[in-house]
């Protein structure tokens, strides 16, 4: 496992980012670097502002303090089109697909994502599309059913397939693996693999542990939208005030059973 | 999956030959009955791409239709352009038109663009009626000349007839382009899902506002050529109601395809002159009606007809690998 900080410059920077709804905090001064071809995982309990913190990297939500920051530019006041067009792409704890729309047309909106960032290679999809649907395991589907013909975990799996058709800058998954089966999940690890492999900066979060401490090579624990801990997996592990924000102290992380 | 598109292309071309031979066996005024249809669909279209493709419901699709009739009408009449260049002015016209009002108007979220085309109609319509100078107030636009081209004059319907029928058959063909373009893609991602759209670059007032002003082409072209058929424009032909009746057609025909639109406008618009002794049951008819239609088949006539041809041919499926 490698250690990325000090190697190259951060792709995604967070510096104190704040956002508070009425008297919650739901980020609290978060602050962490994602650097090229490294999974950063973020985990912490429910509730404890890890999908908003998605959301204001995205823009679907704007911070109220701190700054974003992709590359050397600042972002944190752009729009969520934007961000995406700049290289930000997520995908969603429910999967959000075009439902009456066949699969083929979902795919084809992260090609036009990639045409729309005026990238060389974007019209030439249709080898990635093989590779990837292949790696997603959905090489089997006939890509002019509907959506709604394919299983929870498969639309799961097309939704990164989309987003990587997009070629990522920082590829950002909301529990990719909850709710899937165990095959399922090896599709994950092995589009996880992929992306890190073209360099790109996935920000994973994730409550199944045992995916979490397999292929994060940092993490940071958040708990009430503040960071309790940054570092690696097995730091992460013995850190007490880790185990007491998701156990209520005492054991172990419920991540290594 | 080929063998499917073929086969509805040969259907549709089929259904066209045979439509085109229409006028052989009709008297003028069933011509003009079928003119004013084809004009209809247009403006079904336009709710097509606004609606069917984009997720967005306008009530003023009528009040575009009268910009695009009143626009031409006025080209031809007080400026003295020849027919051909008022009916691309009133188009263009009317789809920047649109497109302008759509940057105001898509600022709002769901469903109170819905609301302000009302308002937009409301104003429309009072324009038509009260701008004299323009629109020659409650006494209407009288004497606009029939359509002419390269010095031919459209006189006859059977003329008009064959000139709006490829109009129609054009436009069908660019909405058909345009559905499988990126554009198309981006209408759709915002109708199904707005939040994933954005996050896949997909600016939601430019797009919105792209689709009505698509609409407003296909409403502004279909204004113009209503001026030339009929030589006479009044405030109450562009109505609230008109409005309410295209979107009656598009969910009696379906929202999933421009064919939808043919069908809903076809079967309205004909009834209207076939069950003519039942006029004052009309509404009461299209009311029940539909009702029953949105709760048996959502998707309208189309989308039954797909349900019943995906259950006659139940295709064997490679199905999703048993994970």
């Amino acid at each position: 496992m490698k250690h990325y900080i000090n190697e190259k410059e951060p792709v995604l920077t967070l510096h104190n980012v704040v956002k508070r709804f009425g008297g919650v905090t739901a980020a609290d001064h978060v602050s962490f670097e994602l650097y090229g071809g490294e999974v950063f995982g973020l985990i912490g309990p429910n509730g404890s502002g890890k999908t908003t913190l998605i959301n204001l990297i995205t823009g679907i939500y704007s911070a109220d303090e701190g700054n974003i920051m992709l590359g050397g530019k600042k972002v944190t006041k752009l729009s969520t089109h934007t961000r995406s067009k700049l290289g930000i792409i997520r995908s969603f704890q429910h999967p959000r697909l075009l439902g009456r729309c066949d699969i083929e047309t979902n795919i084809l909106v992260g090609v036009d994502l990639a045409v729309r960032r005026r990238l060389p290679q974007a019209r030439d999809y249709q080898e990635r599309m093989n590779i990837l649907l292949e790696t997603a395991g959905l090489s089997g589907v006939n890509l002019k059913d509907s959506t709604e013909r394919l299983s929870y975990g498969q639309q799961k799996m097309l939704e990164i397939v989309r987003a990587m058709l997009s070629y990522p800058k920082v590829l950002l998954l909301d529990e990719p693996a909850a709710g899937l089966n165990r095959s399922e999940m090896n599709y994950i690890r092995a589009l996880i693999s992929m992306a890190t492999n073209e360099g790109i900066a996935v920000l994973l979060i994730e409550h199944a542990m045992d995916l979490v401490m397999e292929v994060c090579n940092r993490i940071t624990v958040l708990n009430f939208g503040k960071q309790i801990t940054t570092g690696l997996p097995s730091e992460v592990q013995e850190n007490t005030a880790v185990i007491e924000a998701y156990l209520g102290g005492g054991g172990q992380l419920a991540a290594n059973q | 999956m080929k063998n499917k598109k073929k086969s509805s292309i040969i259907v549709l071309l089929t259904a066209l030959a045979v439509f085109a031979l229409a006028p052989l066996g009709m008297g003028n005024y069933m011509l003009r009955v079928l003119n004013v249809a084809l004009i209809t669909y247009l403006c079904v279209l336009s709710v097509y791409v606004l609606l069917g493709m984009c997720g967005q419901n306008s009530f003023a699709q009528a009040g575009l239709w009268g910009v695009g009739a009143y626009m031409a009408a006025n080209l031809v009449l007080r400026a003295g352009f020849p027919p051909v260049i008022a009916l691309l002015a009133a188009t263009a016209g009317t789809a920047l038109f649109a497109f302008v009002l759509g940057f105001a108007f898509f600022r709002l979220r769901q469903y109170y663009f819905t609301f302000a085309s009302v308002g937009l109609m409301t104003i429309l319509n009072g324009l038509f009626m009260n701008w004299e100078p323009v629109t020659g107030g409650a006494l209407g636009m009288q004497n606009i000349p029939k359509f002419s081209v390269f010095g031919i004059m459209l006189e006859s319907e059977k003329a008009n007839f064959y000139f709006i029928l490829i109009i129609c058959v054009l436009t069908f063909v660019v909405m058909r382009i345009l559905f499988y373009s990126s554009i198309g893609r981006s209408f759709m991602a915002i109708r199904d899902n707005e939040i994933a759209a954005n996050c896949m670059g997909v600016n939601s007032l430019l797009t919105k506002s792209i689709a009505f002003g698509i609409s407003g082409a296909l409403c502004g072209i279909a204004g113009a050529l209503y001026a030339f058929l009929s030589g006479y424009l009044s405030y109450q032909t562009f109505t609230y109601q008109q409005s309410t009746m295209y979107l009656i057609m598009i969910m009696l025909g379906g929202t999933i395809s421009p064919v939808g639109a043919i069908i809903g406008t076809m079967i309205i618009s004909l009834l209207q002159e076939f069950v003519r002794p039942l006029a004052n049951y009309m509404q009461l008819i299209y009311g029940a009606g539909i009702m029953i239609l949105m709760v048996v088949q959502p998707e309208g006539i189309l989308g039954g007809g797909k349900a019943l041809y995906e259950t006659l041919h139940k295709r064997k499926r490679t199905g999703p690998d048993a994970a």
